[in-house]
């Protein structure tokens, strides 16, 4: 089998985590975009957000924000 | 302000800091993440040129090898989770004076550690749940059903697991002003565990035993001893009452 019939396989599944990914990417970038003051600068946590995958925005909502 | 009113304060925290939210995501995407990863390793391994002549050495994925890898996700990014969101719990609030503030109304300390503790608890619980369904269902889609009951004894397991280290957390943060400290401090303990479960005989008596008890209570396989689960449950009241003699006599 190659790897687009084992991608077509599995994409039904795959959506819900890849959805659940992006929407938690966005939710940070916009909570980035308001927050006044991070920990480190604004465009290291765009780099983490938006390459980090799942982790990334995680990271960021956990350690990167100033209250 | 009584238990009931600061646990409800420190909910709305959890949901206000969105470490709910963060619980929840993570924890279900791991859910369902952990069978699909077991499922997909042969083709992963396929598809890589230099990996490719081991895929024929892999045997055919199982239900075990779901279960293996969702226990091994969940207690991992569960106890991270109970590590980052206990630190700050009582060293942040005594560090920014929200503490002294708080405890400027008539409601006693233990109150205040204690809800903090629940809310935690809570936080867990409910990402567990929802990683619990998510990996349910992939685990059916993708391999065969699981035995509901099991399943859930395993998640209860795996939640309490986490919680040892939630409670560790707790009393190194009512000890500290650093929440940096507080995690320090946990972490070593986490090492010290992980240490004794590694050891023959006495690996047993290590709260990490639950994990094992966990799988085989999944597995239907005969569990020969639950000492893991009593010093689990003993560490949580040792330190919930640690912190409770440390922090009722603290200046803040």
């Amino acid at each position: 089998m190659s790897n687009i019939d084992v991608l077509i396989k599995y994409l039904p599944l795959l959506i819900p985590i890849v959805l659940l990914q992006i929407g938690l990417m966005i939710f940070a970038l916009i909570d980035l975009a308001r927050r006044e003051r991070t920990r480190g600068p604004k465009w290291m946590w765009v780099i983490i957000i938006v390459l980090g995958e799942l982790i990334g925005p995680i990271v960021y909502l956990v350690v990167g924000r100033e209250e | 302000m009584n238990l009931w009113s600061a646990f409800k304060k420190e909910v709305l925290e959890q949901a206000r800091t969105k470490k709910l939210l963060i619980a929840v995501i993570l924890l279900a995407a791991f859910g369902m993440l952990s069978p699909l990863m077991a499922k997909l390793i042969p083709d992963i391994f396929a598809s890589i040129p230099s990996l490719a002549s081991y895929s024929s050495l892999i045997p055919p994925p199982t239900v075990n090898d779901a279960v293996a890898q969702y226990v091994k996700n969940l207690t991992q990014f569960g106890v991270l989770l109970a590590l980052l969101f206990s630190m700050g719990a009582v060293a942040q609030e005594k560090d920014k004076g929200t503490a002294a503030m708080v405890l400027s109304k008539p409601m006693p300390r233990s109150s205040f550690l204690i809800a903090k503790f629940m809310a935690v608890s809570l936080t867990l619980a409910i990402a567990m749940a929802a990683a619990a369904i998510g990996g349910y269902y992939y685990t059916y889609f993708l391999f065969e059903p699981l035995k509901a009951t099991a399943f859930l004894e395993m998640n209860g397991l795996l939640l309490l697991y986490m919680l040892v280290y939630a409670a560790v957390t707790l009393f190194f943060s009512s000890l500290t002003r650093t929440q940096f400290v507080a995690i320090g401090g946990a972490a070593g303990v986490l090492i010290v565990f992980n240490i004794l479960a590694a050891l023959p005989n006495l690996g047993k008596y290590a709260p990490e035993a639950m994990i094992s008890n966990a799988i085989a209570l999944m597995l239907g396989q005969p569990i020969s001893n639950w000492w893991g689960l009593w010093v689990g449950l003993i560490t949580i009241g040792v330190a919930l009452a640690g912190a409770w003699l440390v922090f009722r006599r603290q200046e803040l």
